[in-house]
This record gives C-alpha cells, structure tokens and sequence, in this order.
C-alpha cells in the first residue's frame, strides 16, 4: 500500500512515501518559516524520486501537531486539500505518536515531550503493544512538574523538553526516568507507518473536517475574559 | 476560463467559480456570529475556523455550481495582505489543488481583489477609473490605470473607516460589526445634531485619518449611563462626518487623474448613507460611480477569481513556492 506521508508541525518538516514496510523516498529540512513555501515543492520531489504519480498512492498520512501552530494548519490543509483532490483516504496522526513509535520496542511506558511554550510541555504516555502503541489516558498540557507528579512506573521520555528538562526529570523520578536520544526527530515514513494499520483496517478520517490537534483549548475563552474586562470601562446599558 | 477563487485573509472563509465575467457560485462561511462574541476578530480563532471549513467551502462551490474539480482551468488565491494566520490557509489549499489538478496557481492583493468587485459587477465599467476600497481593513484610494495596473492615491494612517465603526458601536454598547448597527440608528437620527471633525478633509494629502474623530466621540460621552446619550443623534453625525471625508477624497482624487468614474468598494460600500452621497455628490459632477454587486462587497472569493483571471490572462501564473505576505503593497505584482 502507497502512503504519501508529511509533517510540518515540528521544527524538522518532512516528506515520506513507502509502499508497506518499504521507503521509496523521504526528505526533511529544518523549517525555520518556509513551511508554506515548500511543501508542495517537496512533496513533489519525493513523488518523484518514489517514482509515485499522486493519483497513484493509496493514503495519505499528515502530523495534525501539536506542535508548530502554523505548520500545523499548513500540514493539514494541504492534506485534506490534496486527499480531496485526488479521492483518496487521509489518517492525522499526532507528533507525540511519531516520537514514540520510533521506541516502540521499549520495554517501559514512553512519554513523547514537545515544547508547548512558556515553559509548558505537551505529553503523552504510550505503551507498546505489538508493534504498535497504545495511548495511556489523556493527552497532557502543562508544566514539567504536573507531568512528573503523574509517572509511577519506568518512564522513557523522548523529545527536546525531556533533554531541556533532564534535571528536574531526574532529579524527581530518580532510576524511573530514562531518555531518547536528542535528535530523535521523526521522518516522514514514520507518519505513513503509524497511518497503515488504520489504512488496512479501512479506517481513515473525514479529509475535509480533519484539524490540527488543538489542545488548549482556553485560549479562546481566556480572550473572551479579558475583553470583558477591557470593555468594563465604556458606558453601562 | 473557469477559475476557482479562494479567499482567507481575514475571518471569511471564501470559494467561488468565475467563468468570464459570470459568477457561478460565490460561497463564503461566516465567522461573523462567533466573532461577534470577542467584539471583533480574534486572529487565532479566525485561522483555526479556516483550517476547518475551507475543504467544505471549495466543495460548495463545486457543487453549487454544478461543476467537478477537473472543470477547472485555474486556480486564484488571496496571497497578500491580511491575518498571516488566516491567508496561510487559504495558500495552502490552492497550491495543493493547483498541483493535484495541473493547473495555473495565481497569488492576487486582497485590495486587487476589491478593485474587482466592481468591475466583475459592470464589466461595462470604464478604465481608467478612481477606486476606494473601504472596509473594516483598510480605507484606500486607488488609480486604476487599466487591469492590474495600480497606483495608491491615499492609504490610511490609522484606523480603517469600517474600524472606527466598529470602534465607536462597541464604545456606544450597540453592537458588532459596527457599520451596519451605525446606519440603522443614524436613519432616525439628525446628521448635524453634532459638530464632529472632517480629519484631513482640507489637507492636499488623500490619506485617510479616522481616529481623531473617534477619540473627539469617546471624550464626549466616556462614562455618561447609555440611556442618556442620543444615540441616534451620535450615530447620524459620526457617520456623516466619516461619508464626507471619504466622499470629498475620492472626488478630489478622480478630479486629480481626469478620471470619469469612481469605483466604491469593500464591506463599508454597503453602507446606505455612503452610496446617497456618491450618487448625489457625482451625479452634480456628471462623474459616473459604480458600487459591486450585494454579494461582491464584503470579502469574497469570486472578486480573487477575478483577478486572478486578469493575472492569469497577462501570463502572470505564480509557483507553487506561493507565500503568503500579510503586508505588501497593491503595486508589487508576484
Ligand atoms: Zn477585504
């Protein structure tokens, strides 16, 4: 099965394409604000050395984040725009997902880390089952110290928080932390390897109403707060 | 020609097909009701709106217009000018349809778009003519020299006109979005019930400046109860101060070029004291004005198609590196 696979929500954009367990082509470059700009570029050059026509692949994987809040939007509106283009099955596929496939021989529960701004984390706890994951509870937003206080057993935490928040990890979880390699930034390929079950199972999502992951959802409402407050001072009804 | 046109920039969501001169569908989703809320748009909130209603808008446009994907000759999108959060969207999903169905891309000026409401409206229009683009992002006057030919006349220094609408109904407690809640009140009230500034009405300049005026309003009524202040009175004499500088700027600009008519466009040409006043102000002057179609004046996406079939007809296609640019000037093409 042909998956066309891409991220734009980490730091490290990336292109995909395998056929089953076999990579035809990837690339990847660090995306400092050219998300936009060279998506589709690359997307075409990694076709092209797959030697893959985009009316011929069978899937399309994307990273809906969280992550980069605007290569995110970019991602996945050039997936559901493209799965729709060309009527074929589009599966979002989340970044803390990628990070911890890339451990899922692990023998202990794995905790992907991405940087959530102002000091925040997002997190995850995954299990292995299989040659797959399985997600433990909810996803987690919040500081370094709210996520410790909720690990209990062995943790393998992976991604650039853990490594930026390796003291306060050890120094709290002592021999029940361990950690991932620093560069453990995932390709393109592992976005169409997670999407594949799904795909085999005949599962996909709704290409058009696919979304990035929107995890603090507050925001919105912490504005609509704060303008009420502003709007305090202008004449009373 | 049947170019799809794609519209994000600020908090519609726009798809429409134009073949020619004849819009086959012209579908915009509105955040309007949920920006409402926030008392203006949210720029956050706006840009996740888009990401999930754009796949559903191009469809509409297909559908409606009974048309398939493979129909379609080209692709236009607003690129420039607007939330950076919301035109990204709006980019992406052109540069991914113009890829998936091998066609010609064009990234327009969210302004050109404007400039094209009209003459979309009455191909009939002649060029050259003087436009002002009005809306709640920008008050703007344009020389249009021929199609994609510019040159800016006058640009605000502050707020837009639609803004300080905007500005003044929140400040009055009257509602969002301002314009339309300013001209109903004003049709029971008196235009010269207050004496309020022309800002640069006299100045040789053709740039615009609103919030003079809008702080002149806030100092007269700040912390009086809203029973007491005569809103409709308010309302007539803000608004008729607004319609004068926009109404003696255009004239005086279209009097500059030798121009025979004035285009009024964006979402404040549907304010119903401004149109009065054109009409009466250039009919004396035997100037023609010409105002877009309901449907073409606020944001839209069949005026991008528009345009981009003007772009697209002068060889002017664009690459799939697209970006999109929130600041750019109307003159700068590509
Ligand atoms: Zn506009």
């Amino acid at each position: 099965m042909r998956i066309l696979a891409f991220d734009t929500a980490a730091p490290t954009n990336t292109v995909g394409l395998v056929d089953d367990d076999r990579l035809l082509a990837d690339y990847a470059w660090e995306a400092r604000d050219n998300s936009l700009q060279r998506i589709v570029l690359n997307i075409d050059q990694v076709l092209k050395r797959g030697g893959v026509a985009l009316e011929d692949i069978e899937g399309l994987a994307v990273g809906i984040g969280p992550g980069s809040w605007t290569g995110a939007k970019v991602g996945v509106t050039v997936a559901k725009t493209l799965a729709y283009a060309v009527n074929k099955p589009v599966c979002g596929v989340t970044s803390l997902e990628a990070l911890a496939y890339q451990c899922r021989t692990a023998s202990v529960q794995i905790c992907p880390l991405v940087d959530a701004g102002k000091e925040n984390v997002y997190g995850a706890f995954y299990r292995p089952r299989g040659k797959s994951l399985v997600r433990k509870g909810d996803f987690y937003v919040g500081d370094i110290k709210g996520l410790v206080a909720a690990v209990k057993e062995p943790t393998l935490f992976l991604g650039k928080p853990a490594h930026l928040y390796r003291r306060t990890l050890a120094r709290e979880l002592g021999p029940l932390a361990s950690y991932g390699s620093p560069s453990d930034s995932p390709s393109g390929c592992v976005f169409a390897w997670i999407a594949l079950p799904r795909f085999r199972k005949g599962d996909s999502d709704d290409a058009l109403a696919l979304a990035p992951l929107y995890l603090k959802e507050s925001l919105a409402q912490a504005l609509l707060l704060k303008r009420q407050q502003e709007d305090s001072g202008k004449p009373s009804q | 020609m049947l170019i799809l046109g794609i519209e994000t920039s600020c908090d519609e969501t726009a798809a429409a097909l134009v073949d020619d001169s004849a819009v086959l569908s012209n579908i915009i989703s509105s955040q309007i009701d949920l920006h409402a809320s926030f008392g203006g748009v949210v720029p956050e909130v706006a840009s996740r709106k888009h990401v999930e209603a754009i796949g559903y808008v191009i469809k509409e446009a297909l559908d409606s217009a009974h048309k398939m994907l493979s129909d379609i000759d080209g692709i236009a999108v607003s690129a420039r000018y607007g939330l950076i959060g919301s035109l990204i969207v709006g980019v992406s999903a052109a540069k991914s349809l113009a890829y998936a169905l091998k066609v010609p891309l064009v990234g327009t000026h969210h302004i050109e778009g404007h400039i094209f409401a009209p003459i979309l409206s009455h191909p009939e229009m002649p060029l050259p003519h003087v436009c002002l683009t009005v809306s709640g992002g920008h008050t703007m006057l344009v020389y249009v020299k021929g199609l994609c030919q510019y040159e800016v006349m006058g640009n605000t220094l502050d707020d837009a006109a639609g803004e300080a609408f905007d500005k003044i109904a929140k400040f009055l407690n009257i509602g969002f979005p301002g314009g339309p809640a300013i001209d109903r009140l004003s049709l029971r009230g008196k235009r010269t019930a207050f004496d309020l500034p022309r800002p640069m009405v006299k100045s040789r300049s053709l740039d615009f400046s609103f919030s003079g005026l809008k702080t002149c309003v806030v100092n007269m009524f700040r912390g009086k109860e809203q029973d007491t202040i005569p809103l409709p009175d308010v309302a007539a004499s803000f608004q008729e101060a607004i319609v004068d500088v926009l109404v003696s700027k255009a004239i005086q600009a279209a009097e500059r070029k030798g121009a025979t008519a004035i285009s009024v466009t964006g979402g404040v040409s549907s304010n119903r004291r401004l149109r009065e006043a054109f009409q009466e102000t250039c009919g004396k002057l035997g100037l023609e004005v010409f105002f877009p179609l309901p449907e073409l004046r606020t944001d839209n996406a069949a005026m991008v198609a528009a345009a981009g079939a003007a772009r697209l007809e002068r060889g002017e296609a664009s690459g799939l590196d697209l970006n999109a640019v929130p600041t750019a000037p109307l003159e700068s093409t590509r």
